[in-house]
């Protein structure tokens, strides 16, 4: 029930990269084929354990379709993780990412972690944007980067699950303001600062963020 | 799918030049724009909000039937015109928090007054209220960040009282049901106070999710109550993203609002003028005036709710679907018919021993037709916001405008008079429910957990109508968009013929 910390996540990218299963697979653990389309913006929530510390994700899952764009925009504010979702069987979905990501940078802060997330992992044969691809646009602009499946499965939890260790390094480390609440942070009830940022700084995360690209 | 199928919508900011946005013009507009009516409207008898008052008018507001003080003498706090919202709810916020002090025993006694009930005081001597012992553990505990939250902080005293309000029978209840919660949200203690804690810019949703937080203190440091959990208002309506939406609503509200300033800033002269007596008429359309008027209308037949809430949201001319809510909604009052029916048939039925087996079978007790009472209660608003929210960004995503903005605002505000008054006709259902399965009970166990059914319907209410506020700004762009709209139609269609 309680928790150390709060994170709110948005996800955006392009309409039918699989912005709302990935949000499925990570809250309900099952996968919907078809999808409604969302409107403005849908929300899930889990718990995440990250360094002994309970953390609550509050993930606000926007909607892609072009026409939205203005209004999802208004959501950014106070998000300390984006996933940014690109389909890698439909090119046009990983060319658009460049725009996605000005809006992102533009209407959030500028400490938000940013995780780009090549979805549909499992449809190999069909697939239109490399690997390398992702990985070489994820490098260019400091972004973590990783293939998923919200199908299977495969590398949902870790994609979640990453985006807040990250986060929780940098508050680690001093850069996130967990006191200002634009920075899409907040303090769990019964936290005071003295506890939650104990010297217990852990350097696991990085380790766990290699060895976690295993199975896509 | 691409970016040429759909152009975007115009961002009305874009056209503005910068150099009129500056701020003190901003605010003066929106403040002419609100004075003229803020005499004649009423505005401030749907709130129900408590005005600032001088400590000395405390003891004539006592004596004041309750008509009388929530109707009439309202003045414009910020709550009526959530079109400064950021600034104003905080002063006004903390204006209601110097008439907190009153504290919720007097709200009941300015309701009692009004009704003819015995005071509280003059009760809860004869007898003691298990709810004050709370109370007093309460009192110790610092405001900021003591253990009892501020819902239970309403309840407990609300609690204390429960006594007095049940000895009124089951009339007054109704009536107090119906009515007077209101007033007792009005003087919502806790929530006040939680309110002038934070000195900061302050949201509904954040006041909201911060007493949530409080109360998740709360329901960890005690391990006992796991059935708190199950009947916290505010931890539940949190669990069906009511909270969230609100708060996505909020921002939408806010980016519209600030819309509107600067394109009446870079306006002048006449168009100014008629723009503003436009929004001035979309305003007054937010004031859910007849909500007071038909308090008295009787509950129509059961299937009407999704009828009627469907074909008011098809006027709206939106494409979404109130599915959710109706579900919602029809799954408590199902609940319900099954919860009264039950005993009766049982009582038709004279083998006794097989009686009182199914009673223990079947019958839910107190506690759990109180807990789905608050679940749905807390369900069905979550539902109301996230419909609001959901109109909010479909308003500003639809480029095309098949109605008018003021007519959309008055099926707005009929879908809120509707919602509110399906959750006071539940509440008063399920409070039927708790009577009837508790006839055994004693009064102590029985008249809380009836009156925090009341309490939190009246909450719920309250949401809901806020959330309704919000949409004023949204809906002012949006008749801002369609009339940008179709002069540039008018100027493309008379250009061939000047040229």
């Amino acid at each position: 029930m309680t928790y150390a910390y709060l994170f709110k996540y948005i996800i955006i990218g392009d309409t039918g990269v699989g912005k709302s299963c990935l949000l499925l697979q990570f809250t309900d653990k099952r996968f919907q084929p078809v999808h409604d389309l969302t409107i403005g913006v849908e929300f899930g929530a889990r718990m995440v354990n990250i360094d002994g510390k309970q953390i609550k994700l509050q993930i606000w899952d926007t909607a892609g379709q072009e026409s939205f764009r203005s209004i999802t925009r208004s959501y950014y504010r106070g998000a300390a993780g984006a996933l940014l979702v690109y389909d890698i069987t439909r090119r046009e979905t990983f060319n658009h990412l460049t725009s996605w990501l000005e809006d992102a940078r533009q209407h959030s802060s500028s400490n938000m972690v940013i995780m780009l997330i090549g979805n549909k992992s499992d449809l190999e044969s069909r697939r239109d944007v490399k690997r390398e691809e992702g990985e070489a646009f994820a490098r260019e602009h400091g972004l973590i980067f990783m293939e998923t499946s919200a199908k299977t499965a495969c590398n949902v939890e870790e994609a979640f699950i990453n985006t807040a260790k990250e986060i929780y390094r940098k508050i680690q480390q001093g850069l996130f303001d967990v006191h200002n609440e634009a920075n899409g942070i907040k303090i769990g009830p019964q936290q005071s600062i003295s506890t939650s940022l104990g010297p217990s700084v852990s350097q696991r995360n990085c380790r766990d963020v290699a060895s976690n690209s295993g199975c896509c | 799918m691409s970016d040429k199928d759909d152009t975007e919508t115009p961002v009305l900011t874009e056209t503005v030049p910068d150099g009129n946005c500056e701020p003190a013009k901003n605010s003066e507009c929106v403040d002419q724009n609100a004075k003229p009516g803020s005499k004649s409207e009423p505005v401030g008898s749907t709130r129900k909000r408590p005005e600032a008052k001088p400590s000395s008018d405390l003891e004539t507001s006592k004596v004041l039937p309750v008509q009388e003080t929530t109707s009439k003498d309202v003045p414009q706090t910020g709550w009526g015109y959530w079109g400064s919202w950021g600034k104003s709810l905080l002063s006004s916020a903390s204006a209601t928090v110097a008439t907190v002090g009153q504290g919720i025993s007097t709200v009941i006694e300015k309701a009692e007054t009004s009704l003819g009930i015995p005071s509280p005081s003059e009760i809860s001597t004869e007898k003691y209220a298990p709810g004050e012992t709370n109370a007093k553990e309460n009192e110790n505990s610092s405001p900021v960040a003591g253990p009892f939250g501020v819902f239970s902080t309403i309840s407990t005293a609300v609690q204390s009282t429960g006594k007095s309000v049940i000895s009124g029978g089951l009339d007054a209840l109704e009536f107090i049901g119906k009515k007077t919660m209101d007033v007792i949200a009005e003087g919502d203690p806790g929530f006040k106070r939680t309110k002038g804690l934070m000195n900061r810019n302050s949201t509904l949703s954040q006041v909201l999710r911060e007493a949530k937080e409080k109360e998740a203190v709360r329901t960890a440091s005690e391990v006992t109550m796991e059935t708190d959990k199950k009947t916290h208002y505010g931890l539940l309506f949190d669990e069906f993203q009511g909270l969230s939406h609100l708060e996505a609503l909020e921002m939408l509200s806010r980016e519209s609002e600030i819309k509107v300033k600067s394109v009446l800033n870079s306006l002048s002269g006449e168009e100014l003028e008629t723009l503003k007596l436009e929004l001035q008429q979309l305003k007054e359309t937010f004031s859910l005036a007849e909500f007071c008027d038909e308090e008295e209308e009787e509950k129509k037949g059961d299937e009407d709710f999704t009828k009627e809430i469907t074909e008011l949201f098809s006027q709206l001319h939106v494409s979404s679907k109130p599915e959710k809510l109706a579900k919602a909604r029809n799954t408590a009052h199902e609940w319900i018919r099954k919860s009264l029916t039950k005993p009766l048939a049982e009582k038709g039925e004279e083998k006794q021993s097989e009686a009182e087996n199914n009673e223990r079978v079947n019958e839910n007790s107190v506690e759990d037709i109180h807990a789905f009472a608050i679940r749905s209660l807390a369900e069905l608003t979550a539902c109301s916001i996230e419909l609001f929210h959901k109109t909010a960004a479909l308003l500003l995503h639809g480029r095309k405008q098949e109605v008018m903005a003021i007519e959309r605002s008055q099926t707005l505000s009929q879908m809120t008079v509707m919602l509110c008054k399906e959750l006071s006709f539940l509440s008063k259902e399920f409070t039927t429910c708790l009577t009837t399965a508790g006839v055994k009970e004693k009064a102590d166990i029985l008249n809380p957990l009836i009156t925090a059914v009341f309490l939190e319907a009246s909450n719920s209410a309250s949401y809901i109508q806020d959330a309704f506020q919000l949409l004023l700004p949204v809906l002012q762009i949006s008749l801002i968009e369609n009339k940008m709209e179709s002069s540039r139609h008018e100027q493309q269609s008379q250009r061939p013929l000047s040229e």
